[in-house]
């Protein structure tokens, strides 16, 4: 039963300001996610939780006790580190014991805590291996086992996937799920992949320099990036960004570049109209652009030139050139393309974004 | 054919290794042990007489081969816990940053750093201030105190004692500095999760971790210990009260030109300093397999 709140958290080094006026409020049970770019903050709050670095300003709250001036010992809280941190002179079944050890609790506990643990990992018949002996999948299994013994109140990850191997990253990724929701223990997952953000959080944050850009469930931040980082950094491929300027014509306004011509669909018109005569960016995300067909508006198409054609099985990126624009489609696998082909593209009006040049702010 | 080939150039690739250990290493012990059968002396006229284990059972008869060795002993124990203690306690300190880092790793390292002649005279006129300066007359005074209880050479010896601590803990201490930064800071975080004790963190986490480059390290400060000759030698300028195996030999070849003697003296610290290793290996060894 903990809710984690951070308010007003800062964390400066020398020179650098990591971590800037961080709010947020984790529920209990919650799992959330904090994604960005290296250097974004995101560990170092982690960090700040877990107790392995000072705050600078601000305050922490687990459960209902400030944390800031407590240990981390006292925090009751469980950390799974990146390369899962297991002592290599110690069994599995030790290392998974560590924590109970270091906390005196009695051998029959420790024993029955870790049998438990193990069990549900499925890693009874390694426990008396060393880590060494383990391959990576088998040693973050103990890694999240040595966490889960403790029956903390907040389970920390700080890329707990990134050693591993793609397919066996996808596999963990559904197994910590599925625990999460077996254990109901608030946890707080750090990571650079937006993918794993999106499956694993019931809301990401996501960060850049430090400061926070925007909270909210996966299909939120889909859906409705706050700003153009944002926008860019969920979604894979990314987002398609196309400066255009915003003009008045025959009682519409109309987006505008060499290339690209597309009518602002209704219901950005109201919100689009201060920009008359400005630069706006338009945000189009690939999967939201296909191939014209007759029953398309002309008001949301437009021609481009294929330049590289990417056939991935389920879907076809192609990469097309509208004007000097460069924009990236995900088409169905049936349309056949090759490479200097005329293509007429259409957009989806309801899910075009458009964004602020000097704030970058969706509008 | 290839692989013949591959064989050769193998060979062809070892040689200068091989040459450079056979000349440098391989000989010189090979015509050390030689020496230790026979009567070979630089004194003696006519030829040199194969005399089998008469130097080694001449040895163990004599008394002073067993002060020798009792004294090497107690100087190597003394100096090795010393080193590893200092050395471990330097290289805690410098581990985590602080204001000044810089200036104390300097002073850890530097006895190390400067080759032993100059460290061994700066150490000598420490104790022996060649100037009148304030301590002077105290570093008289407790050389008198500690000769008069201890007997003449106590003093001496006690200074040869502490300068291959100061020495040694220098060397050890950014042995095992490496050897922390070695180890993936998580491993000592995790541990901070779960312990707000530094000693129990301290000998649950730090010392097992650490283990491979103790060993490395008590390996290396007995090993110098026992063949040391070099530091008595240049701190006592020869007037050796307390000898080691090392100085006994030294007198023992050189001055005395017994090089059968003093060769057979020279080479009894071989066993003991094999056995050292292989309880070492034994116990630290990070690459032992186990069964599984």
């Amino acid at each position: 039963m903990a809710q984690v709140m951070m308010k007003d958290l800062n964390k400066k080094y020398d020179e650098v300001h990591a971590v800037k006026d961080v709010n947020l409020h984790i529920r209990d049970k919650e799992f959330i996610v904090l994604v960005g770019p290296s250097g974004c903050g995101k560990s170092t709050t982690l960090r700040m939780v877990a107790g392995l670095e000072e705050i600078t300003a601000g305050e922490i709250t687990i459960g209902d006790r400030v944390v800031n001036d407590l240990p981390p010992k006292d925090r009751d809280i469980a950390m799974v580190f990146q390369n899962y941190a297991l002592y290599p002179h110690m069994t599995v079944y030790d290392n998974m014991a560590f924590g109970l050890k270091m906390r005196k609790f009695p051998k029959t506990e420790i024993a029955k805590r870790v049998g438990e643990a193990a069990e549900i990992l499925g890693i009874q018949e390694l426990l008396k291996r060393k880590p060494r002996q383990l391959s990576g999948g088998q040693r973050q299994r103990v890694a999240v086992g040595r966490a889960i013994v403790r029956h903390p109140q907040v389970f920390l990850f700080d890329e707990p996937l990134s050693n591993l191997d793609a397919k066996l990253r996808v596999q963990m990724r559904v197994e910590l799920k599925r625990l999460h929701d077996r254990l109901e223990t608030t946890a707080i997952y750090v990571t650079h992949d937006q993918v794993e953000a999106m499956t694993l959080g019931d809301r990401v944050v996501v960060m850049k320099d430090g400061w926070i850009q925007q909270v909210g469930e996966p299909l939120e931040l889909y859906g409705r990036p706050a700003n153009r980082f944002v926008a860019g950094f969920i979604g894979s491929p990314s987002m398609n960004f196309v400066e255009m300027t915003i003009a008045e014509a025959n009682g519409a306004l109309w987006a505008d570049t060499p290339g690209i011509r597309v009518k602002v669909p209704p219901a950005s018109a109201s919100r689009l109209g201060p920009y008359k005569g400005q630069k706006v960016t338009l945000g189009i995300r690939p999967e939201d652009l296909h191939v014209a067909t007759g029953s398309d508006s002309a008001d949301y198409s437009f021609d481009t030139v294929v330049d590289v054609v990417e056939p991935l099985g389920s879907e076809i990126l192609l990469d097309v050139k509208a004007g000097s624009n460069v924009i990236v489609a995900r088409v169905d696998p049936t349309v056949r393309a090759k490479l200097h082909d005329k293509m007429r593209l259409s957009l989806h009006p309801e899910r075009v974004h458009f964004f602020d040049q000097k704030t970058e702010l969706a509008i | 054919m290839g692989r013949a080939r591959d064989v050769r150039l193998a060979y062809l690739l070892l040689a200068p290794a091989l040459l450079m250990l056979s000349t440098a290493l391989a000989y010189p012990v090979g015509w050390e042990v030689w020496t230790s059968f026979t009567d070979l002396s630089p004194l003696k006229d006519g030829a040199t007489a194969y005399v089998g284990l008469a130097n080694y059972s001449r040895l163990l008869s004599d008394a002073a081969f067993w002060q020798a060795a009792f004294v090497t002993v107690g100087y190597a124990v003394v100096t090795s816990v010393a080193k590893l203690a200092l050395g471990l306690g330097f290289a805690l300190l410098l581990v985590r940053p602080f204001r000044g880092r810089v200036l104390v790793f300097l002073a850890v390292f530097l006895p190390w750093a400067y080759p032993a002649g100059v460290s061994v005279i700066g150490w000598y006129w420490t104790l022996n201030p060649p100037t009148t300066t304030a301590y002077a007359p105290f570093m008289g005074h407790l050389k008198y105190v500690v000769d008069g209880t201890l007997g003449t050479g106590a003093w001496a010896f006690t200074s040869v004692i502490l300068f291959n601590i100061w020495r040694g803990s220098s060397f050890i201490g950014v042995l095992l500095l490496a050897g922390i930064n070695a180890i993936p800071p998580e491993l000592f975080e995790c541990a901070v999760l779960e312990s707000k004790s530094p000693w129990r963190r301290f000998w649950l986490v730090t010392v097992p971790l650490l283990k491979p480059f103790l060993a490395l390290a008590v390996f290396l400060s007995l090993t110098s210990a026992f063949a040391d000759l070099a530091n008595v030698w240049m701190l006592t300028a020869g007037r050796i009260v307390f000898p080691v195996i090392g100085t006994h030999a030294y007198f023992l070849a050189i001055k005395a030109g017994q090089f059968g003697p003093a060769s057979a003296l020279s080479l009894t610290v071989v066993p003991v300093l094999l056995g050292v290793l292989l309880v070492l290996f034994r116990l630290f060894d990070p690459l032992r397999r186990e069964a599984t």
